[in-house]
């Protein structure tokens, strides 16, 4: 190979210990995409959500899981039992020379191991220390128990989300799916251990962080929180549209194939957005009336909103395939959107062209699978997955022998007593 | 203040507007990064329109509750960069500055003359945040988006809903939300790169590419597996599986039941709980928080494939019993027995009845000098050395502009006073609000 070395990814050079379960094992993820060497620490016999599924071919195994896969890329992973006091002499070697350590433990957990910050920060100064917890710390909840659908309850996410009453009578409020719970909490954590990073650049000491799952899915709701603060007003759920203080027009409409589309129409009209919505629905024909002088005067329009949304955008789109109608509105100006369903990413051209896709290779089983890549291209310093989630253990013998200098003997030892 | 800021002596030139944007610099504002929002206006989107301004209160560019919570912490300069002067001081600005964020559509900012490469030349080591709808490199860079844009072609609107209804999608742009803490992660991550190698760069960040990513797993099943999400039972609604439907995961952990929402007294709009339990364990002692009913002690619901199978009767059994408690005693009998409970809160339920946010002091009030004294959203992480806080209300428009022109770029006061009178710092046959008029005194 003659080519030039890549570009170092932006975290080149960091070592973090990640000892996270399901709720902090995305943000571990982003710091290993983003060029950190992390070092997941999992249980001796591998962590609780590598039998999560869905699994490779369906078959269930802890090496199968795709949930583990997906949030475990560019980590090495070793094997080790902090209930054990050789394990735990050999996490305080590990700390002594990390820059981060990620925990998601339950409040007190480390402490009572004597592996706190206080504990490990007198051997490392420089160490940052982030819990990433459902509640944080302190406080009434700290010890209630969590999940990814508690936390969009008590968040305020499923408050916002659901359905018009014309779509599904009595339906509850809704949830989104994906876990994305844990990325609320995973982003607002990466961001206070990127700001304790950049501070220790210039002051040279690491410090504590604090984080509440509770409080990021709070903060994740746009304006409902402003909404309350400052008129008093409580929103209502809508089908596939922004929760309101009172009812808006619908935004979501059904296209020939079934697909959704997502127009946003209503609060836009105005007689230049007319013109322009003629322009787009005569290019198939299907102007209507739209071309009428009438729709000049702004009073017009207002009357006839729920002709000019509920007939003629609503039968412009039923005539059409989604992916056309959002490839012809954009064309165009319009800020509409197909609904697409996860796997018709694959398909899309745009995402192609910033080489979104990764190959990512599985050599224990000859394979490479196709992962999505990053939010973002840096240009200079790249965000890429760097290889694929661990193997349970993959890294003893690299990590435990060749860093910390246990002989082979040692580690079977260790082994043999389930310290890793 | 006597504690040090994480970001302290960093300064950003801040020309997003909207949501996604102006969130991302609030966050690097708390952590203590001084933020100039370069304002013009005549084009302003964010501070109008309003929704959120008090009932009390004539709607104008400073009254949005909503754009003060969203651009706490922050300094304004009004200026009009579309103008050969405004271009020339907005370099000056940036050349004393490390970061510049910017959430127009793809070559906007290209096009006035401060894309990456020319700003290169002011700042050699600038770290440089774009946040458009669909990124500055791929075919459809022109594309727009809004929130709900980007959470439907992204997927993410898809796998919210009930089966066989249409998506219920999210009810408020999650990806504002989340484009911001992308835009405030690869600010600090490009920060961190150029304190540790003295080498800025571009980062081009997409609100429909980083949606994405936030579907892994499905992908993955897609990629891997074959499975596409469009099957029976897909989205699940509230349950973790819909029963009736082939036995699979759908993507927000471990497959059990129960794992619903459920009404409680007095049945209001917002009286709903969820409930999960992760073993059969969790639900024998749901069992005993409900009082050992002789329903719930049938062998179908002793096990998680019995429960999973007669989840319907599972779900009306477990709401009869949820309607006859208020949501928060549901909450604290289901956690202080070790089950996983909590409600569904509304905006009013967080701000005024959630016991931990109250703790945490996550709404504490600030005075704001058009809108009164109101709460503002605090931070979600405690720093023990660096705490993040808001320290500023958002500013009134171009209510730093002598401030930053006079005391940070060294104009003389004569030239603030022809800058505004040449539309430089404010529109000429606009009105100018009060304070602007103190500042030419």
């Amino acid at each position: 190979m003659s080519e030039a070395q890549p570009l170092p990814s932006p975290l080149a050079g960091l070592r973090i210990l990640e000892l996270a379960d399901e709720t902090g094992q995305f943000c571990g993820k982003l710091l290993g995409d983003l060029g950190a060497d992390v070092v997941k620490i999992e249980p001796p016999g591998g962590e609780r959500n590598r039998h999560v599924g869905p699994f490779l071919d369906d078959i269930p195994h802890p090496e199968r899981s795709l949930s583990f896969w997906y949030y475990n890329t560019s980590k090495r992973c070793i094997t080790l039992s902090l209930e054990t006091a050789d394990g735990r002499g050999l996490f305080r070697r590990l700390a002594a020379t990390s820059d981060v350590i990620l925990e998601t433990f339950r409040p007190g957990f480390l402490a009572s191991l004597g592996l706190d910050y206080d504990s490990l920060s007198l051997q490392n100064p420089r160490m940052i220390m982030c819990s990433l917890t459902p509640f944080g710390q302190t406080g009434p909840w700290r010890d209630y128990l969590s999940s990814d659908l508690l936390h969009m309850a008590a968040g305020g996410e499923m408050a916002s989300s659901g359905y018009d009453q014309a779509d599904a009578p009595n339906a509850p409020p809704i949830a989104p799916g994906g876990g994305n719970a844990w990325h609320m909490g995973g982003h607002f954590a990466y961001m206070a251990i990127m700001a304790a990073l950049v501070h220790r650049t210039v002051a040279g000491q690491g410090q504590y962080i604090d984080t509440s799952i509770h409080e990021a899915c709070a903060l994740t709701t746009e304006a409902a929180i402003a909404n309350y603060i400052y008129r008093g007003e409580v929103v209502r759920r809508q089908t596939g549209r922004h929760h309101a203080a009172g009812p808006t027009p619908r935004t979501q409409f059904r296209a020939k194939d079934g697909s959704y589309v997502c127009a946003l129409v209503g609060g836009r009209l105005n007689p230049k957005y007319i013109g322009e919505l003629a322009d787009l629905l005569d290019s198939y024909g299907m102007a209507g009336d739209l071309r009428d002088p009438k729709y000049k005067d702004p009073a017009v329009i207002a009357a006839n909103t729920s002709h000019i949304i509920d007939d003629l955008v609503a039968n412009f789109i039923a005539s059409l395939p989604a992916e056309e109608v959002y490839h012809a509105a954009q064309d165009r100006g319009f800020t509409w959107g197909v609904v697409r369903a996860p796997e018709a990413l694959l398909d899309d051209a745009h995402l192609h062209d910033r080489g979104f896709w990764k190959e990512v290779e599985h050599p224990e089983l000859g394979r490479s699978f196709v992962y999505p890549g990053e939010a973002a291209i840096y240009n200079g310093s790249p965000w890429r997955i760097s290889r694929r989630a661990p193997l349970i253990g993959e890294h003893n013998i690299e990590i435990f022998g060749d860093e910390l200098g246990l002989s082979r003997g040692e580690l079977s030892i260790l082994a043999e007593n389930r310290v890793i | 203040m006597s504690r040090p800021r994480a970001l302290e002596n960093i300064r950003v030139v801040d020309f997003s507007w909207v949501r996604a944007g102006p969130w991302a610099t609030r966050w690097l504002g708390a952590f203590g990064a001084e933020i100039i929002k370069i304002e013009w206006p005549e084009n302003e989107r964010g501070r109008l329109p309003s929704t959120t301004t008090p009932q009390s209160l004539e709607v104008n560019l400073n009254t949005s509750g909503n754009f003060n919570d969203t651009n706490l912490n922050k300094k304004s300069l009004c200026l009009n960069v579309r103008s050969a002067k405004g271009l020339e001081i907005v370099k000056r600005l940036i050349a004393i500055s490390d970061i510049v964020i910017e959430n127009f559509s793809s070559r906007v900012l290209q096009k006035w003359g401060l894309g990456y490469q020319e700003l290169c030349k002011v700042k050699p080591d600038i770290v440089y945040v774009s946040m458009s709808g669909y990124g500055h490199t791929g075919r459809h860079h022109h594309y727009t988006t809004f929130g709900p844009v980007a959470q439907a072609v992204s997927g993410l609107t898809y796998i919210s809903g009930l089966p066989d209804k249409p998506p219920a999608g999210w009810g408020w742009s999650y990806m504002d939300d989340t484009g911001g803490m992308y835009g405030a992660m690869s600010a600090l991550t490009g920060l961190y790169h150029r304190n540790m190698t003295g080498r800025g760069q571009h980062i081009d960040l997409s609100q429909m590419v980083a949606s994405v990513p936030l579907n892994g797993p499905a992908l993955l099943d897609f990629t891997v597996n074959g499975r596409g999400s469009r099957r029976a039972g897909y989205p699940p609604g509230n349950r973790a599986h819909w029963p009736g439907t082939p036995l699979v995961n759908n993507y927000r952990g471990p497959t059990v039941a129960p794992h619903n929402a459920y009404r409680t007294h007095p049945g209001e709009y917002n009286d709903w709980c969820v409930i999960v339990c992760y073993s059969d364990e969790e639900w024998q002692r749901l069992v005993q928080v409900m009082g050992g009913p002789a329903w719930a002690s049938s062998p179908k619901f002793a096990t998680v494939i019995g429960r999973l199978q007669h989840q319907e009767e599972l779900d009306e059994q477990i709401e009869a019993w949820s309607m006859t408690l208020g949501k928060y005693e549901l909450t604290q009998r289901c956690q202080v027995a070790g089950v996983r409970a909590l409600p569904v809160q509304s905006a009013e339920d967080r701000v005024e009845h959630d016991p931990q946010l109250r703790h945490r002091e996550m709404y504490l009030a600030m005075e704001h000098p058009a809108l009164g004294l109101h709460k503002v959203q605090s931070a979600p992480f405690k720093l023990s050395e660096t705490p993040a806080s808001n320290h500023l209300t958002s500013p009134l428009i171009g209510q730093h502009t002598r401030e930053i022109v006079e005391g940070l770029l060294g104009f003389s006061h004569e030239e603030l006073r022809a800058g505004f009178a040449d539309g430089t710092f404010w529109p000429t046959k606009r009105a100018r609000f009060p304070y602007m008029e103190e500042m030419l005194q």
